[in-house]
Formats: structure tokens, sequence, C-alpha cells
């Protein structure tokens, strides 16, 4: 019988320091680990324990993986303490992905902010991957100030796409630090989209303040309830519905989520918390 | 089938024989402490301890033998411990219904659960008696197991009417025939067997007659927070309740690794405590007590209606006898219930 609670080890063969509390590990796991963007994975640090995080690189790369942690926790102080070299385990993936196949013809918008970006980076390198099968991608990331911004290096990258819109705002510039982009909510950058709304879908990740503002700002904007995808992360502790610790209502976060419709789930109690 | 109570327990004593019964460990209800006492918890069959199949449910669900308080889980180090356990009640089986569901199902299986499942056999017994916080009744269910068990006894005077539920029950029937005096049942003894379940509903009716009520569950989840805040004023958020739960499967995984091999080890958790659902960051969907307290409630009655099609309470109240601030469960959802303004 399989053990649903096997572990991968892994190798951390680079870090990526993105700012002063996000770091990004590139891990290189002893066997292939295929997933779905969105999709999340269960990262051991052995001896301390483990949490879920989701990939933050593409799910067309199944040999190696870049997981985006910020020092927030216990586990994750230990993530920020790991050198090249050092051993992790992985479990997974867990849960439910972005739906592609919906997006693909449509004016996608994403919409995240902080530590949230992560798998939205996933989900933006996957589209692309492909990026002709989307009639236009539109991706806006905030960050509390500049310094705080990550992924940096991709930048240029990423905005050299026709049919991609890249951009960044910060809430604040404080004295001494540069910015010569967006400054205010990333909510804010709303007011410059131009696509019909109605129809397209919008993909929702970053702090819980942030994704239910964001969420009730799309609705506002046009969006339908069913078209606002959203990363609901909780704590997954087991990633397959048996530990019950991410249960919200009758929804298990990493079983029926991590990415549900803003429309399933807006009944249920304290999904913002 | 029926077989005179001497006669079975005078096997069960042989079954202790390995070579002759397969089983490693004959586990049964036994009394606790001294002879007056009212309370059974299950033990090892043994000649030094009274042991009683029948009454009432223990004082510890019979989970524990399936989803251990904890458990090494990777690498998987499983003995092989063939398990005869006699003397679970209705209400254990029914939860025992709701965990293979949750532990053995077409997306997961919990290979630790599942052999424990695989290598015990299960005889269930009628209440003959009702503990003083049994409610059953008031959750569909009867102080007698209906189905998911391997052999069920229903006493009646000084005989067991045997009714197997399983292929292993079948397997164990065998042997009992071979080794005991076996009459066919008969329609008198069955309308008798009957009647003695019908007295025992009709108990349990009226200890709980002042807990009747409309079991529109829903209506838990619209009762305004005042009145959960009201119910939970004593709870200290112990979490007696959810480990004594029969149907409480809420689990921690902690990395225990030391060496190269990955280890990780499965312990019970509580939805009553803290720290809980608390994220990295500190934030948490149920900061209150009032709101980990309502938890357990919805959890039972909704949550796991909806996702086993079972009520993830059985009745069997233990959380109300284990309960320090002796919080009476089945006033709770009365309460509760009946302070619901349609």
């Amino acid at each position: 019988m399989n053990n649903p609670y096997e572990v991968v080890p892994a190798t951390i063969y680079e870090i990526i320091q993105e700012s002063p509390l996000i770091r990004t590990l590139r891990v290189q796991p002893e066997k292939p680990i295929p997933f779905k963007t969105g999709q999340f994975i269960e990262l051991t640090i052995p001896g301390i324990g483990e949490g879920p995080f989701t990939p933050s690189s593409s799910h067309f790369i199944s040999e190696n993986m870049d997981i985006t942690i910020m020092k927030t926790g216990f586990v994750t102080e230990y993530v920020h303490r790991a050198k090249v070299g050092d051993k992790v385990g992985l479990r997974g993936p867990y849960g439910s992905h972005y739906p592609l196949e919906k997006f693909k013809g449509k004016d996608l918008l994403i919409l995240g902010g902080g530590c949230g970006l992560a798998p939205l980076r996933s989900l933006f390198t996957t589209l692309l991957h492909e990026v002709e099968d989307y009639n236009s991608i539109t991706f806006f990331a905030g960050a509390k100030t500049p310094k705080d911004c990550i992924y940096k290096d991709s930048v240029t990258d990423w905005r050299k796409y026709d049919n991609v819109t890249f951009m960044r705002s910060v809430d604040v510039v404080p004295d001494g630090e540069e910015w010569d982009e967006e400054v205010g909510l990333v909510t804010s950058l709303l007011s410059k989209l131009d696509i019909d709304t109605a129809v397209n879908p919008a993909v929702v990740c970053g702090p819980p303040v942030m994704m239910k503002f964001g969420t009730m700002d799309l609705i506002k904007c046009g969006f339908r309830e069913e078209n606002i995808y959203l990363s609901m992360e909780k704590k997954m502790y087991c990633g397959f519905g048996q530990c019950r610790h991410c249960v919200m209502g009758e929804f298990y976060a990493c079983k029926d989520g991590p990415v549900f419709t803003y429309a399933r789930i807006k009944n249920e109690e304290d999904i913002w918390e | 089938m029926i077989i005179k109570v001497d006669e079975f327990i005078a096997f069960l004593y042989k079954c202790q024989d390995k070579g002759f019964s397969g089983f490693d460990q004959i586990i049964l209800p036994v009394r606790s402490g001294n002879k007056d006492s009212d309370s059974f918890y299950f033990a090892q069959l043994s000649k030094s301890k009274e042991f009683d199949i029948d009454s009432y449910r223990t004082v510890d669900p019979l989970k524990m033998f399936f989803f251990l308080p904890r458990e090494k889980i990777l690498p998987q180090t499983f003995d092989n411990t063939k398990r005869l356990i006699v003397g679970a009640k209705g209400c254990d089986i029914r939860a025992l219904k709701v965990l293979d569901k949750a532990m053995i199902n077409e997306d997961f299986v919990d290979p630790a659960y599942f052999y424990w499942r695989q290598n015990t056999t299960i005889i269930s017994a009628d209440c003959t008696d009702i503990a003083p916080t049994c409610h059953c009744n008031l959750v569909d269910g009867h102080p007698y197991a209906e189905a998911n068990f391997d052999l069920n006894l229903s006493r009646y005077k000084d005989v067991y009417v045997v009714t197997s539920g399983s292929e292993k029950g079948e397997e164990l029937l065998e042997l009992l025939k071979k080794e005991c005096k076996v009459e066919p049942g008969s329609p008198e003894i069955s309308a008798n067997i009957q009647e003695q379940r019908n007295k025992i509903i009709r108990l349990l009716e009226k200890q709980n007659e002042q807990y009747e009520r409309n079991n529109e569950f829903e209506k838990l989840k619209q009762n305004p927070m005042d009145n959960w805040s009201d119910e939970s004023k004593t709870c200290i958020g112990c979490g007696a309740c959810t480990n004594i739960c029969p149907t409480c499967y809420c689990l921690i995984l902690n990395d225990e690794t030391k060496a190269e091999e990955f280890v990780k080890v499965r312990s019970m958790d509580s939805c009553q405590l803290n720290g809980y659902a608390r994220v990295a960051g500190g934030s948490t969907p149920r900061p209150k007590m009032f709101q980990r307290f309502r938890n357990r409630y919805l959890c039972k009655f909704l949550f796991m209606k909806s996702n086993f099609d079972m009520l993830g309470c059985t009745g069997c109240g233990r959380c109300t006898e284990a309960c320090a601030a002796q919080i009476d469960f089945r006033q709770v959802v009365n309460s509760v219930l009946n302070a619901v303004v349609d």
C-alpha cells in the first residue's frame, strides 16, 4: 500500500533572498514532483516540522521547484536559516489548481500582494509558456515598500510580451528608497484595467485583508463571483482532508481548494481570517 | 442462532490460545475499580478482572484501538497483532463507520488505521442498561448495533442471540459452532430480544425527555453568537470532549526526523485548543473560546453530515461525562436550537 504520508527528500540548490522577509528556495527533489499550478506541497524541515507552501515555479518544470516563503512563524523561521545544500522533504502535490482551460482565449487579470505573489508567479510563468493561448494577461502586483517587492529579477522579462501587462504598486515609499512605478494599494491599479470585466476571469492571492478587499473591489468593477478565483491558504496540515484544520464549513481548503471561486465559498464563515 | 452465555464465555477464554483462535488479544469491557463501580473500560480478558459484555458503553471510545492517540506513520512499522474486541456498543460501532469513511475512501487510505481495522474482529453487544449521559435515541441511533460489526450478541436471560455481519464474523461463527452447542433461533426469542431492545429505548426516551428537540440542525448555525457565548461560559477549552469523542479524528503530524530517514508521527488534535487553526503570522479563524466551542457542534451536526452523510454525534454522551465544567452536550444542543427565532 502506498503511504500517503511519504516524504520525497529534496536538496536546496539555490536560495534567492527576495526581500528582507521573503526568500525563494530552489529545490531539487530526488524524484520529479509533477503538479498543476495552484496546487500546494508540504515542505518539511527535518526534525523541526512542515508547512504547506505553493510552488512558485511553472508547472511545466517538475525536476526542480521554486518555493517562495515569508519568515512569519516557527517553521518558516527555520526555512530562513536553511543553507544551500541542506536537505528538506516534500509531500504532495495536493489540492485543486487554477483552471487554465477556462482562462484560454480570455483577458485574465491576476491580482496579488506580498507573499501571495508566490502561487501567482507559478500561474504567471505557466501562462507565459503558452502565452499566445490567452487574449491578454494583466498582472497587478503589490508590496508594502519598494524593498518588499519580490521577483525583481524577472520584471524585465515579464514585460516583453505584447499581450501581457505587468504593473507594480507599493503602499508607501519610505524616505531614502527609490521607486518610479505606482504608489498606493494594489487594488488602486484596478482603475487602469481595460477589459470586459463581466466575462473575464480574475485570480486573487495575498494577505487575508488584501484578498477580502480585493475581491470586493473586483465585484465592484463588474467581475462575476464565479469568475473570481481565490487561493485560500489555511492551516493545511496534512494536505489530504484528514486533519480537518483547514475546514471551512463543508469544504476543506486542502482538498476542495486551495483554489476556490468566490461564488463557491462566499457563504462560509470566517473565510478571510 | 442461540448460545448459552456461559458457553460463550468459556469460548472466549479458549480464544486466548492463539493456535486455536488466531487472536493475540481478547479485549472486552472491564469494570473499573471496585465492585460497585458503574463504569467500564476496555482491557484484555483475564480471570482477575470482572468484565461485562452487556451493560452500556465503556468510558474509553472504541476509536482508540484504530486511531491511536500517538502513532508513527512514517516509516511504516505496524505490528501484526490480531485482536478480538468483544462488547462494543451501537454508538461506537456507528462512530467507527464515520471514521471508516474518513480514513478509508477513494481519495485517501490511512495505512495505520487500515491495518488496525483489518487485523481486528469486532463482536458488538446490545446495551442492557444505560449510562446517565447516554442519548443515542436523540441522534437517530439505537442501543444496539445494526451493521458494521462482525458478530453481534443480543442477550436474553442466560443466552445470547448471535448475528453475523461480515465474512470475518462468519468465520468466527464457524469456530464457535465447532466448540459450543448452538441452537437455531426462534420467532419467540426474536420477539423477546425485540422487547428487550424496546425496553432500553424506553429507558433512553425517559432519561432524555427533557432534551427532546426538533432536529433541524441548520439552526445551530443560524443561532445568534450570544447564545453560544452564554453556553460556553464555563468551558475551559481543555479538549477532553474531542479526545474522548468516538468520531473526532483531527490529527497533527509531527516531524521527528533525527537522521537521514524522514519520521512522521501522527497525534490527536483538538479544535477546542486555541492554536488549532492558527496559521503562521498568528491569524486564526476562531480566536474566541465560544467560537471553538460552537465549531465542535457545527462539525458534529453539519460539517460531518455533509462530508460523510452521517451525524458526527452518535449519542454516547462521553463528552458530557468527561467535561470538567460539567457542560451537558444535550442541554447545549437543546437550548441553542430552542433559542432560534424563526
